[in-house]
């Protein structure tokens, strides 16, 4: 079988089988359930307007994503190092190349599973509007290349740093740092630093689109310069994944 | 050859860790690579491996110049020190599918099994094997493809002395019937007298002994014997015909360089002359530890230091 393969379907069974991933999926699907009960039984937030749950849930989605996907990235090599699983696959005849792309491929593998486990959780938000299908659709188109670029900035820094500690603080700081301009409200985003950051930031690109065609239900045409940028942060984070896994800390 | 490396040098972040190692094994040799803690074993097989690149030196392995990695690590199989597993899968569901690397399995898992005595606990998964049992494991995946060239890195740490035993038995038979070679690095010096038909020594980062086993522990020529201390002769010098070798408790093991004109008795005087006090005096037979901690000098160069 194809390196590539047998490295992803180690990765899938270690998410699915292994105790560990299935505490990371539990922790995912905790968060989702906690949310969607607080829009449905919250009475303020129960008044909301059909499409502002919806987007709301759909932002929660990626950022759960995301954070999962740090946590896999993080543990993708340091993980593997700190368990004496590393040198095996490093001594194969499986080239850095092949590790990394099989890993990758796993990540995707995760984030299909959370992309699925998110459905019933818009549904049970938003089941009665006319958005639901668009957030589905923008959730996938934007929110992929979203949480895989955390994951693949994260295992660019499992790759350099060897420690799952370290590379999992240092992706969780840039998560949180790319979420503040969200986090601080309206104020700072309106600001010169807000707008620059917004521009350049893909979790505000992707939440920026969810808004706008969710909500406001603006065409996809309007959506392509932030489709282009969180592109362009897939692609550069892949690119940095592949730079730092030529030479993994395996020692 | 399997390995022909000749004067490797490696440095990692400004720090020079090989200066100058050499390597050189032939089919069916079991190789001891011995050497002090840091002094070098593992950056040594990291490097044939391809892990790392030398910056100086020729590395040939399987009498190849400028290897293709995948081509070689299909002939090579690794067992490193620290043999960790993905402990959800079974010791079977593990080796069929780290065999997928290397083309699938030539045999069947049970076969495998039983050939490190796991026979009865391919269905358990890894997290429940005691360290013995993985480390049984760790080697069987070393094996899976048959290679030509076996890295051992301590392959029987945390082994009782039946299961040390067997593991020398699975080695000597790979050896003298299969013609493997086996690198063995290692700190048990009765593994390596015990298996192996060559020995390299490195001390800081530097090769300081290469030849045959039987070479190394030829006699010197030099007589050496062992004399019970009664006082710590702290501060005495040595006469200049005794040199000290090392020290087991209050036993210190000496060589003699005896002139022609002088007998042993004489020396012996000398020595009390010196300040050294003692009671018993036996004959040291050389063993591959002395010869190791000559080598590696550091035992016998800190003590004397202290005794000057």
């Amino acid at each position: 079988m194809n390196p590539v393969t047998l490295i992803a379907q180690k990765e899938r069974s270690a998410l699915l089988q292994n105790q560990r991933g299935l505490v990371w999926l539990l922790a995912y699907a905790g968060i989702l359930s906690a949310f969607a009960l607080l829009l449905i039984s919250n009475r303020e937030l129960s008044l909301l307007d059909n499409a502002q749950v919806v987007y709301m849930m759909a932002g929660t989605v990626t950022a759960a994503g995301a954070l999962i996907a740090v946590i896999m990235g993080a543990d993708a090599y340091a993980g593997e190092r700190e368990r004496g699983t590393l040198v095996p696959l490093l001594t194969a005849p499986v080239s850095t190349g092949e590790l990394l792309m099989g890993k990758a491929l796993g990540l995707v593998s995760a984030w299909g599973i959370m992309y699925l486990l998110a459905f019933p959780y818009l549904w049970s938000v938003g089941a009665g509007g006319q958005n639901l299908g668009q957030a589905i659709f923008y959730l996938g188109l934007f929110g992929t290349p979203v949480v895989l670029g955390f994951g693949y900035l994260a295992m660019a820094l499992s790759a350099r740093s060897g420690s799952v500690m370290s590379s999992l603080l240092t992706s969780l700081i840039v998560l949180l740092f790319s979420a503040s301009p969200l986090l601080v409200g309206p104020g700072l985003r309106n600001s010169t630093i807000g707008k620059t950051l917004d521009a350049v930031n893909p979790f505000s690109g992707a939440l920026n689109t969810f808004d706008a065609v969710i909500i406001d239900s603006d065409p996809f045409t309007g959506q392509l310069a932030r489709l282009f940028l969180v592109l362009i942060w897939l692609g550069l984070m892949f690119a940095f994944a592949r730079i730092s896994a030529r030479r993994p800390v395996f020692r | 050859m399997l390995i022909d490396a000749n004067n490797l040098a490696l440095t990692l972040s400004g720090q020079s860790i090989l200066a100058d190692v050499n390597l050189h094994m032939k089919k069916g040799d079991v190789y001891g690579l011995l050497g002090p803690n840091g002094a070098g074993k593992s950056t040594t097989i990291a490097l044939l491996l391809g892990l790392y690149q030398a910056d100086r030196g020729e590395l040939q392995l399987f009498n190849q110049q400028s290897p293709d990695l995948a081509a070689i690590r299909r002939r090579i199989g690794v067992m490193p020190e620290f043999a960790g597993f993905y402990e959800w899968m079974n010791a079977r569901d593990y080796l069929i599918w780290y065999a997928g690397f290397y083309g699938g399995m030539q045999t069947t898992p049970d076969t495998l099994l039983q050939r490190v005595g796991l026979s009865t606990v391919g269905n358990k998964p890894i997290k429940q094997f005691s360290r013995g049992m993985t480390q049984r494991l760790a080697l069987e995946r070393a094996l899976v493809h048959g290679p030509e060239l076996l890295i051992l890195d301590e392959p029987t740490n945390g082994l009782d002395p039946r299961g040390r035993r067997e593991i020398h038995d699975l080695l000597i038979d790979l050896a003298e019937q299969e013609h493997v070679g086996i690198l063995l690095c290692t700190h048990l010096l009765d593994d390596v007298e015990r298996l192996c038909s060559r020995i390299g020594i490195i001390d800081g980062g530097r090769s300081v002994f290469e030849d045959s086993l039987e070479d190394l522990l030829q006699d010197t020529g030099k007589p050496r014997y062992r004399l019970h201390m009664t006082s710590v002769p702290e501060g005495h010098p040595l006469p200049p015909e005794i040199r000290l070798i090392n020290k087991e408790g209050s036993w210190w093991n000496f060589e003699i360089d005896l002139p022609t004109a002088m007998d042993i008795g004489r020396v012996w005087i000398n020595l009390l002359e010196h300040g050294w006090s003692f009671d018993e005096v036996g004959v040291k037979k050389n063993t591959l530890e002395d010869h190791y901690l000559s080598l590696t000098g550091v035992s016998a160069a800190t003590l004397r230091e202290k005794v000057a």
